[in-house]
């Protein structure tokens, strides 16, 4: 019985670890050491330069701007995106019209559905090439929809006061949809006769999905959070083809700040490997940290 | 693992029993009317960028200057004409298929087989290997880029599509190996013991036995890993350099936007992106049960 | 098992992976480029070969594919072709020329040839200092191919050789001759019957017409609202003379916010003021605003000669694009109305690690041929940096209002080369600070103080190398 056991562990092990190894950690590994070097890119010249990239990045006003407009991303991403995320989801399982049939969902739920989770099939670049075009001022889908019934047309991704917001706007945009679905499945999950029995009790609308569908979904509901909270430290792809960072840095990210130092205005490979590693850190933080504070005592139902 | 199965007897007995003589309270009429726009104002925010992107790309530039908003006089389909062969959007699709399903039938046989050996072995460190290896998940690509350039380059296959897949590959491992170990976990024992006292060896075992019975899993990540395959562009934009006509449909998309900046042709832009989503697009609506059990169910785990 | 567990322990273990970084030394800045053999093809030289070009060697060619398009180096190309059939020519071209090069500079496997131009381009700094690129100055000494008992330095206009020069070395080939102005259309002018003002008063009393007439005075690339720098500081050096552009390319302390440069963005505050600029300008590109402007929706553009050829699809006929030098501030202006900022531009280069570094001057040296410039000229309606190219050719309206223009401003043409030395400051940090401008965010003195800001943190950074020019 024992015989074909380590054969098989071996065959089927080494291949992805060896992958895994080779194209995920060593890549991993090095950027760490080129972070403490001054390595400029275009020649084998590299010199260690010790903790001088992480002290400059602590004094960079564009990086810490960057990071500000991430900061907003995480607070704001993940809490409009669940809020969207929740009060569809709850529509569409239960928010039908009472009577006969009890708790069940609008009519055209799954037409809903099918079109909410559009934007979750389309790639990051499109999306971004897509609204990019909406936005422009003078042949733009908004601002021809504007002009149409005689209000104000903005610059939009021309504008600092609302370019970063844009953008922002089309973060939520592309997720709702998928988590729309995701709440959903959870939702029915849920088993009936609980809401029921609370309805019953006269209980409205607002205070069952407070009082039951959030608890219930928590761990969901955490797992979205911190999927989100990641998305929104990068957001590069969006950010770079729709604004570049602009205008006047304020639409910039992180992940931009880096690509822009590596591969952009600058080739400062070690500075930008720095900066990777300074975003490694705080994705690691942020991570750990929606663990701890969402943390809360899980209900079962089962 | 908390969700359970739906309580379907459950639901059909309160349905029976809920009271149907009770009148809908007034201000959830309202409320009805209220929510049910929000939902159509969002259907709306989806539908609307999709369709005015298709309408514009059968418009001329002039009308797409002149009002967004209009309809095109003619049907222009010599916009997609051109996007398809002057900006090589219909090659450089046929690319991204290829490439994909080379990185997508790997990655599913890889982590397939390490899943397995994780979620049905023991062996020493099997836990320090399976986190390391999980933990990819929580890495931002961004900070491997520039290494990782070097470390394709050195095994010589910068700028090929077998080193795309490959990276493709490595870096879906670690959601695939998390997803499909918590998969075979939930499968039975009895038949993969029954099988080994019958004969059975280790390697038919799993390919007789259990990758069957891991279908649906299988099924669930692999719909996941060909969208986000499907949809990369920080990886090929790296490793496939240069302007040729080997790089993969995003990369070609982008590069379509930044000529269009200098050349104005906006019908040939908004051609391109109706090209490469309409597809997609088709797939999913007929296979909607399917993505979006299979999109969702990973994040539920 | 769930999700959140997961995270967790592999948290930890990403953690616990860390500090074994240090001990993988790092393949990746050993291995950067040092393989690339330059000059692997070598010929040998004689009269007829001066550069020494292998004449079976490969080309290969990346071209900026901009506002001049790729057809004419693709002539250039098909006439090295012809002295070396058996050279196998590859070409391409790109409008990211950094994204789509710059790993194979890493990776020490550059072209020959790379026409290093648009937003795109790879920053000459770095390139610079890290000695990535050939010295053309073998180049300038060859004999013209097709101008008898002169070299190819004789043959170039003055200028050309200086703005491709890092620390004395000819490094750079800037192809053509371009000049900044502004732009409007004859016919819309003269159909209006407005006459272009030559002070800064006329200006903005004839703005004041246009904008009467129901026409935006002027629009901008919003999205690059550093063509807007252009004229700003043309005014500014208009006034107070070419020490004003010294003092900015030598990072100076203080450059930035010279006299002349204070009282030029206080003129230039007006356009904003008074409203003259077309609404929405802000968020349009630079091919969104020209084509605006091309449409007749504004009456104003800040461009660089290319424009014509950049437009053509858009232009309606009979458009007539005139360039016309930045209006002057007063009596009190050190350089007349005529003098114009013309300068060489369209970099090329060949890198140092190119496998065919003498094919790479000789490309060149076609380029710079009397019959590779005149066909430049036909073909893109734009002025190579070769003396008489025009000669001969019949120029469209809007290139022989720019050579008129030239001959105008005679050796009153003055040039700045900061952009050349620190591309993030004109690229990154005077755009930004144009664009607060512009939109009428901040205002002149705000203005200024971004500006000098942005030259202040280029001269503290220590990773990037300082040039400095005499005159």
């Amino acid at each position: 019985m024992r015989q074909g056991r380590l054969p098989l562990i071996l065959t089927f092990l080494l291949p992805p670890l060896a992958l895994y190894g080779i194209f995920v950690l060593s890549p991993y590994l090095q950027a760490f050491q080129i972070s403490t070097t001054d390595w400029m890119g275009y020649s084998a010249q590299a010199d260690p330069v010790g903790m001088a990239n992480f002290r400059t990045l602590l004094n960079d006003g564009y990086v810490w701007n960057a990071l500000k407009n991430n900061a907003i991303l995480l607070a704001v991403v993940p809490v409009v995106t669940i809020g969207l995320g929740l009060f569809f989801a709850s529509m569409l399982t239960m928010g039908g019209r009472r009577g006969r049939a009890g708790v069940t969902g609008v009519r055209g739920t799954s037409v809903y559905r099918l079109v909410y989770f559009f934007p979750q099939v389309l790639s990051v670049v499109i999306i971004a090439l897509l609204w990019k075009e909406i936005y422009s001022p003078t042949s733009g889908l908004l601002n021809g929809a504007l002009r149409a019934v005689g209000l104000a047309t903005p610059a939009w991704l021309g504008d600092p006061r609302f370019a970063f917001w844009c953008v922002l706007a089309v973060m939520v945009w592309s997720n709702v949809g998928f988590y729309v679905v995701l709440f959903g499945a959870a939702m029915q999950a849920i088993p009936r006769d609980i809401y029921e029995a609370v309805l019953l009790d006269g209980a409205s609308r607002t205070t069952m999905l407070r009082k039951i569908t959030i608890p219930l979904l928590w761990d969901t509901i955490q797992v979205a959070w911190i999927y989100l909270a990641i998305a929104a430290l990068d957001g590069f792809i969006l950010v770079q083809l729709m604004t570049n960072g602009g205008p006047n840095f304020s639409s910039d990210v992180i992940g931009l700040r880096m690509y822009d130092t590596s591969f952009g205005s600058e080739n400062k490979f070690g500075y930008a490997s720095a900066i990777g590693v300074a975003m490694f850190f705080l994705t690691l933080s942020v991570a750990v940290l929606a663990l701890r504070t969402a943390r809360r005592d899980r209900i079962e139902y089962s | 693992m908390t969700t359970v199965d739906t309580g379907a007897p459950a639901a059909e007995a309160t349905r029976a029993a809920t009271p149907a003589d009770r009148p809908p309270r007034r201000e959830l009429g309202v409320a009805n009317v209220f929510s049910h726009g929000f939902l159509m104002l969002w259907a709306a925010m989806t539908v609307l960028p999709l369709a005015w992107m298709v309408l514009s790309s059968l418009k001329s530039n002039g009308e797409i200057i002149a009002e967004p908003w209009g309809l095109p006089e003619a049907l222009r389909f010599d916009n997609w004409a051109r996007a398809w062969s002057t900006a090589h959007i219909g090659r450089f699709f046929f690319n991204s298929l290829v490439v994909v399903s080379g990185s997508l039938s790997l990655t599913m046989l890889l982590g397939a087989t390490a899943a397995y050996v994780f979620a049905r072995y023991e062996f020493r460190g099997r836990q320090v290997v399976y986190y390391l290896f999980v933990g990819g998940m929580m890495f931002p690509v961004f900070l491997a880029l520039v290494p990782l350039f070097f470390v394709v380059r050195s095994v010589g296959l910068l700028g090929t599509w077998p080193g795309l897949i490959l990276v493709y590959t490595a870096y879906s491992l670690p959601f695939t190996v998390f997803f499909l170990t918590a998969f075979f976990r939930t499968l039975p024992t009895s038949v993969a013991e029954a099988a080994l006292i019958d004969g059975c060896g280790h390697f038919r075992l799993f390919f007789r036995v259990m990758l069957p019975m891991a279908r649906p899993g299988l099924i669930s990540v692999g719909i996941f890993n060909f969208l986000s395959h499907w949809n990369q562009f920080l990886l090929p934009q790296v490793l496939i350099p240069g302007d040729g006509q080997d790089r993969m449909l995003a990369q070609g998309l982008s590069s379509l936007a930044v000529s269009q900046g200098y050349a104005g042709d906006y019908a040939q832009l908004f051609a391109g992106l109706t090209i490469a989503v309409l597809p997609v697009l088709v797939v999913y609506v007929a296979f909607q049960r399917q993505v979006q059990s299979g999109l969702t169910a990973g994040q539920l785990k | 098992m769930n999700r959140r567990e997961i995270l967790r322990r592999s948290a930890a273990a990403g953690l616990l992976a860390t500090p074994a970084a240090g001990l993988l030394a790092g393949c990746a800045t050993s291995g950067g480029g040092d393989e690339g053999d330059g000059g692997a093809y070598k010929g040998t030289k004689s009269e007829q070969n001066p550069l020494g070009v292998a004449e079976d060697a490969p080309l290969e060619v990346v071209i900026f594919n901009g506002g001049f398009g790729e057809d004419y180096a693709k002539a250039h190309e098909a006439m090295y072709k012809e002295r070396y059939p058996k050279a196998e020519i590859k070409h391409s071209a790109t409008a990211e020329i950094s994204k789509t090069l710059q790993p194979r500079f890493v990776d020490g496997s550059p072209p020959d040839v790379v026409n290093n131009s648009g937003a795109g381009q790879i920053d000459f700094n770095g390139l610079v200092s890290q000695n990535a690129l050939a010295d053309l100055g073998e180049l300038l000494a060859a004999p013209s191919l097709d101008t008898p008992g002169k070299t190819v330095k004789d043959t170039l206009l003055p200028g050309t050789v200086e703005v491709g020069s890092y620390d004395g070395r000819f490094l750079v080939l800037n192809y053509t001759y371009t000049v900044y102005g502004i732009w409007h259309s004859t016919k819309l002018f003269a159909d209006r019957g407005w006459e272009d003002a030559k002070t800064w008063d006329d200006h903005i009393a004839l703005c004041r017409r246009i904008k009467a007439a129901g026409i935006a005075p002027w629009t901008y690339a919003g999205v690059h609202p550093r063509y807007m720098s252009w004229p700003l500081i043309s005014t500014a050096i208009k006034l107070g003379g070419p020490s004003v552009a010294l003092a900015i390319d030598n990072l100076e302390p203080n450059a930035w916010k010279s006299d002349a440069m204070k009282t030029a963005a206080d003129a230039w505050h007006q356009i904003v003021k008074d409203k003259f600029i077309l609404a929405g300008s802000p968020g349009l590109d630079h091919k969104q605003s020209q084509t605006a402007w091309c449409q007749g929706k504004a009456a104003f553009i800040s461009c660089g000669s290319w424009l014509e050829s950049e437009q053509k699809d858009v232009t309606p006929p009979g458009f007539n694009m005139t360039v016309a030098p930045t209006p002057s501030l007063g009596s009190g202006d050190k350089l007349p109305y005529e003098a114009i900022r013309g300068t060489a531009g369209e970099p090329f280069m060949v890198p140092a690690k190119a496998k065919n570094v003498a094919g790479g001057l000789e490309y060149f040296r076609t380029m710079l041929s009397r019959k590779g410039a005149q066909d430049f000229t036909k073909k893109v309606a734009s002025l190579p940096v070769v003396a008489g190219a025009t000669e001969g050719v019949d120029l469209p309206y809007g290139l022989s209002t720019v050579v008129k223009a030239l001959d105008a401003s005679g050796s009153n043409g003055f040039n700045w080369v900061y952009n050349n030395y620190y591309r993030k400051l004109e690229r990154n940090l005077v755009d930004a600070a144009c664009g607060e401008f512009f939109s009428g965010r901040i205002g002149p003195a705000e203005f200024l103080d971004q500006c000098q800001k942005g030259a202040d943190s280029i001269a503290g950074d220590s990773s990037v190398k300082k040039y400095k020019r005499s005159a």
